[in-house]
């Protein structure tokens, strides 16, 4: 399906979903990330938060359903024509706000070996296939402080566990699909255990409370 | 000071939870039913939103150590040093030492205890609701237990009128709840024989609820086309439908984003109903826009 078009749906009373496409992609990625950046200087009233996701825009509102619709079919059709057009400015304001973070993980996950086996590589080789690239944040979401990490190397992709264990420990640094991210609770998941770091990605004492934020890029240090 | 004599097995400290965070993952929280709060909140002169004591699944009691104004909404029984309470004056006008005894009722899931005052717990992130999956908010992170001290805060001047609604029940327990609900995100990629099955068939509220989400056992509800889109928003309400074709209604502790199709989602004055039905309870839905 080929569709660049914004399409909106409502999520239930008080919020309407601007549906990008249905893929992971970062061209999806910067539209999103852009998209977010023209809603909220919009300043719409009665707009309470703006939530991205790998394909979606959601704006949670409160008031006037139809005089927010309104807006944001203008301001996706400005959104439309300037990606058929680009002229570069959405991209560059969007890669200032993105900051770099580098996690220190000790690579002793308890299925480390398991996913050596499963894919055919070594133990260092999964090390290091999992720690050299500059990850992009997708999304938020799951816990709180979780970031959808992309894009994994295609020779780690592994489908979810077949049975979720019931306790993660917060801290486990994981892989899932083409996906990886870092526990930020001690949470039950489905996710294979690579290692773990001492980083806190979520500490409701701390402002900002979560480490990370949807645009910016994690890079995995090896330690110990 | 209200202490938990004796504590119920799952009493929490809510509000009405947080009001941003989603897009760091964080969940509304806040009270299942947050009308009864408000209602409670309203009865003792409190600004809706105050912190009150979310307790259910069982009976048990508090002991008040300063006077306070207590009023205890949902409840089966609540028995005020041994006597019954006046049903007609709803505010207990507690002194230190007195002991107040509650049952719960067994057509509602949830009661709420509200103190003039709100219970006083440190505001996380600007809310004093217990989020247990995270260990933060409310008292300490966690249930209460017996023998907690919970702290009243200072009364403070309130906004005059108790919002009435017209469905503060959720009606006797043999009879089927109504919801609501409005077309979700993915109505699209539901056939209509799956449409008719939500708003013609039969659900159950499972024994596999909890403040994350009520799943609902009945006939099954298949999408047309893939199932499976990438994670994305989701709010409470939502009625998320996984491969097997069991609804999962997304509560107020849910997760903030998923990846499951939303075929609907139930109105924010029906979600409290929903949350008030106890195991086993018939669920029937019907479409507003």
């Amino acid at each position: 399906m080929i569709d660049t078009g914004p399409n909106i749906v409502p999520l239930g009373e008080s919020a309407w979903t601007v549906v990008l496409g249905d893929k992971i992609s970062r061209a999806l990625h910067q539209r999103v990330t852009g998209l977010m950046a023209r809603i909220a200087s919009a300043r719409l009233p009665g707009v309470i938060e703006i939530v991205p996701a790998y394909s979606t825009v959601t704006v949670f509102f409160e008031g006037n359903a139809k005089a927010i619709r309104t807006r944001l079919d203008e301001i996706c059709h400005v959104e439309r024509n300037e990606v058929a057009e680009p002229n570069g400015h959405a991209e560059q304001s969007e890669a200032a706000a993105s900051r770099l973070h580098t996690i220190p993980v000790v690579y002793d996950g308890p299925d480390l070996s398991y996913v050596a086996e499963q894919t055919g590589l070594s133990t260092e080789e999964v090390i290091r296939h999992h720690s050299e690239p500059e990850y992009l944040v997708y999304l938020l979401g799951f816990a709180p402080g979780f970031a959808y990490l992309g894009d994994l190397h295609p020779a780690l992709v592994l489908p979810r566990r077949s049975s979720p264990r019931t306790r993660v420990p917060a801290g486990s640094v994981a892989i899932a699909g083409a996906q990886t991210g870092v526990y930020p609770l001690t949470t039950p998941g489905g996710w294979h255990l690579l290692g773990s770091t001492p980083v806190r990605m979520f500490d409701p004492a701390r402002e900002p409370a979560a480490l990370l934020r949807a645009g910016d890029r994690v890079c995995f240090e090896p330690v110990g | 000071m209200i202490e938990i004599e004796k504590a119920p097995p799952f009493a929490t400290i809510q509000d009405l939870g947080w009001k941003t965070g989603r897009a760091i993952g964080l969940p509304r929280s806040g009270a299942m039913d947050p009308l009864m709060l408000g209602l409670a909140n309203s009865l003792v002169g409190n600004p809706s939103g105050a912190a009150g004591i979310e307790w259910a699944l069982g009976a048990g009691t508090l002991r008040t150590w300063e006077p306070c104004e207590l009023v205890i909404l949902g409840a089966g029984e609540v028995l005020v040093d041994g006597g019954p309470s006046d049903a007609l004056h709803p505010v207990i006008p507690a002194q230190p030492g007195t002991r107040i005894e509650i049952k719960p009722r067994s057509d509602h899931r949830f009661l709420y205890v509200a103190v003039r005052g709100g219970v006083d717990v440190p505001s996380v992130m600007e809310s004093r609701s217990t989020y247990l999956p995270g260990g933060f908010g409310g008292f300490e992170g966690r249930r209460l237990r017996s023998g907690d001290l919970v702290p009243v805060g200072p009364a403070v001047h309130a906004e005059l009128g108790v919002s009435v609604h017209p469905r503060i029940s959720a009606g006797p327990a043999g009879e089927d709840v109504q919801l609501r609900v409005t077309p979700g995100p993915q109505w699209e990629r539901f056939d209509e024989r799956a449409r008719e099955t939500l708003f013609e068939g039969r659900f159950m509220v499972s024994a596999a609820s909890d403040r994350m989400g009520y799943r609902l056992d009945g006939p099954a509800i298949i999408a047309g086309v893939s199932a499976t889109l990438p994670s994305e928003a989701a709010c409470p309400g939502a009625i998320q439908i996984p491969d097997g074709g069991q609804p999962i209604v997304i509560m107020p502790d849910g997760p903030t984003v998923g990846g499951y199709p939303k075929i609907a989602v139930v109105v924010a004055a029906d979600l409290r109903v929903l949350a008030q039905c106890l195991p086993g309870r018939g669920v029937k839905m019907s479409r507003i826009d």
